[in-house]
Parts: C-alpha cells; structure tokens; sequence
C-alpha cells in the first residue's frame, strides 16, 4: 500500500499548512518538543540509574518510579502531540527520513523495553525495592533504556542533517 | 580589534575548518548537548519543585538538593564545553546573533539563582546558614524552572534568528 497520497493529504490540511508557512510556528513546537524530551529523558534517566544501583533521593524504587511517572507521562504526551504536529507539516519528507523511521523504530523497542520490565521484574518489586542494587532483570531493563533513549535523542536531532 | 576580525579569524581556524568539514561532528555535539540538557533540566525540576514543597516533601530537602546539584554542575559544564564546540563552528552564525547572548545572559541568571537557593543547603548540616525566607524560596524556585524553559526556548530560537 502506498501512503504517500495519505501523508500528501495530511500535509495539505489547513493546521500542517499554517505550521508549515508561519515563521514562528515550528521553532514553538521544537522548543516545547526539547522542554518535553528534557523532562522524559531526565525522569527516566533517573528511575534507570537507581535500577542500575544509583541512589537517588529516595531509598524505595517504587515509591520513586511512583514519584516520577506522573512527569514521564505529561512530558511524554506532550511530546507526542507536538512531534506529530511538526511532522504533519512535512509529513512526505519525514516519511523518507531514514533518522526519523530509525527513531520511530527505537521509540518503539524503548517502549517495549518498559513493557518487559513492568510484566516481569516490576511485579516483584517489593522483594528489591529498598535493595540498593536491584536483581540483574531490572538493571538490564535500566541499561537498556538509558541507551535506547539516548538513541532517539541522537536520531532525533539527525533527522535535520539527512 | 573589532568583533567581525575575531569571527573571521576563529571561522578560519584549523580547528573551526575540521569541526564544519567532518559531516558528524555537529549533529553528535548537538546530540550530546540535548542529553545534558536533560540531565540539568531533570535535576532542576526535581530539585526545584521540592524546594518549592511540591515534590517530595516526605523527604530531607537537603537530602534531595544534595543528590541532584551534583548532576546539575556536572551537567552544565557538558553544556559549556559542547556549546562551545558549536561556537567555534559557526562564529559567524552564533557570536553576532542577539538571540545567542540573550541565552548566555539567561544561564547565568539560572544557574546563580541556583547556586544560592542550593549553597546554604550543601553546607555541613552545623554550621549551615538559616535557609532564608520559606516563601521567596519557594517562589525563586519556580522561577528557576521558568528561567530554564525560557533558556531552551531561545536555544532553539538561535537557529532560526538572523
């Protein structure tokens, strides 16, 4: 199946139009875009390294993860709705992006990755919550989401460059 | 020597040449400048937010801003020194653009402002100053935050600005 038409439609609508020509319009988005992946990646990197036995300023991991996910989530969905506005912009040429498919595709592992560790490790929390080093499951779940987070960060940022 | 000089002589330089001819160099510097961004905006926000008593509160404040100030420091000098590499790529781009030394002026305000809600609190616990007035704390923290936003947005403004 083709989507070029659909993505040419989605770009030829009134809101992809109006971010496309206003000067302003798209540097608002990227900035919310960055204060977004600021906040994501930071709450995130901090849960991941208490999983990987740094200590952060609580001594529970769950009560930690509890404290942080509120912000992971609004930063998240905030990234959602202003990506998916700049790409409707241009949505046939990020469509060809090899940066900006590679980024969807880690995007995609990162949450997988938190679903993993949340069916499995996670439900055993209370037996390693107060544990400084957590079982070896949670701390390849830490691992890996610090490095697929990087990941779309750095592919996020080459999208511009291709 | 006038301003115009020093950029043409620093774009000259072998060193600014070699950073504009290697194709990955800027996207990767960038890249990395996001990733520390993060880790200050993360930290700020945490800390912040429990100075301002909406975060944490269960827990030791200077617990909390023991934990995070460290990061934040480390953070920023990441941040100097990619951003410098930036500067000595495209002086011409950056040294003559308002937007630039408008954020500059910014980072200091915010990381002063920083410094000086987090010094009495790094101290040792019995020689440490009173904390100061509860409420202009809290009210100097959220305007940190805020000072932190407005130094991404014109971050990302700079690229657009000219």
């Amino acid at each position: 199946m083709d989507i070029q038409p659909l993505l040419q439609a989605l770009q030829d609508t009134s809101v992809a139009t109006f971010i496309r020509e206003s000067g302003s319009a798209f540097p608002i988005l990227e900035s919310v875009h960055v204060i977004g992946i600021a906040l994501v990646f930071g709450t995130i990197a901090v849960v991941d390294l208490r999983l990987l036995g740094v200590a952060s300023h609580r001594r529970s991991a769950l009560r930690l993860i509890q404290d942080l996910l509120p912000f992971t989530w609004v930063a998240f969905v905030a990234c959602v709705i202003t990506g998916l506005l700049m790409f409707a912009a241009n949505a046939t040429t990020y469509a060809e992006n090899t940066a900006f498919l590679c980024k969807m595709g880690v995007l995609m592992l990162a949450g997988l990755n938190m679903g993993v560790f949340h069916l499995g490790v996670f439900r055993r929390i209370a037996e390693w919550d107060t544990t400084l080093l957590p079982p070896n499951q949670a701390r390849v779940a830490g691992f890996s989401s610090l490095a697929l987070w990087a990941g779309v960060v750095f592919l996020g940022r080459w999208i511009a460059f291709l | 020597m006038s301003s115009s000089l020093i950029i043409a002589w620093i774009y000259a330089s072998p060193l600014s040449t070699a950073i504009r001819d290697i194709l990955w160099v800027i996207p990767t510097v960038q890249s990395i400048h996001i990733l520390a961004i993060t880790v200050l905006f993360g930290s700020a926000v945490i800390s912040d937010l429990r100075l301002a008593g909406v975060f944490a509160t269960d827990e030791p404040l200077r617990g909390v801003v023991r934990r995070y100030y460290p990061w934040m420091r480390n953070a920023l000098l990441v941040l100097l020194f990619t951003g410098l590499i930036m500067i000595i790529a495209e002086p011409d781009r950056v040294l003559v653009n308002s937007t630039f030394w408008l954020k500059m002026a910014l980072v200091v305000s915010a990381f002063t402002l920083t410094s000086l809600l987090r010094r009495p609190l790094l101290r040792p616990a019995d020689d440490a100053k009173r904390v100061g007035e509860p409420r202009l704390v809290k009210a100097l923290a959220w305007l940190s935050i805020g000072l932190w936003c407005v130094v991404i947005i014109c971050g990302r403004w700079i690229a657009y600005a000219i």
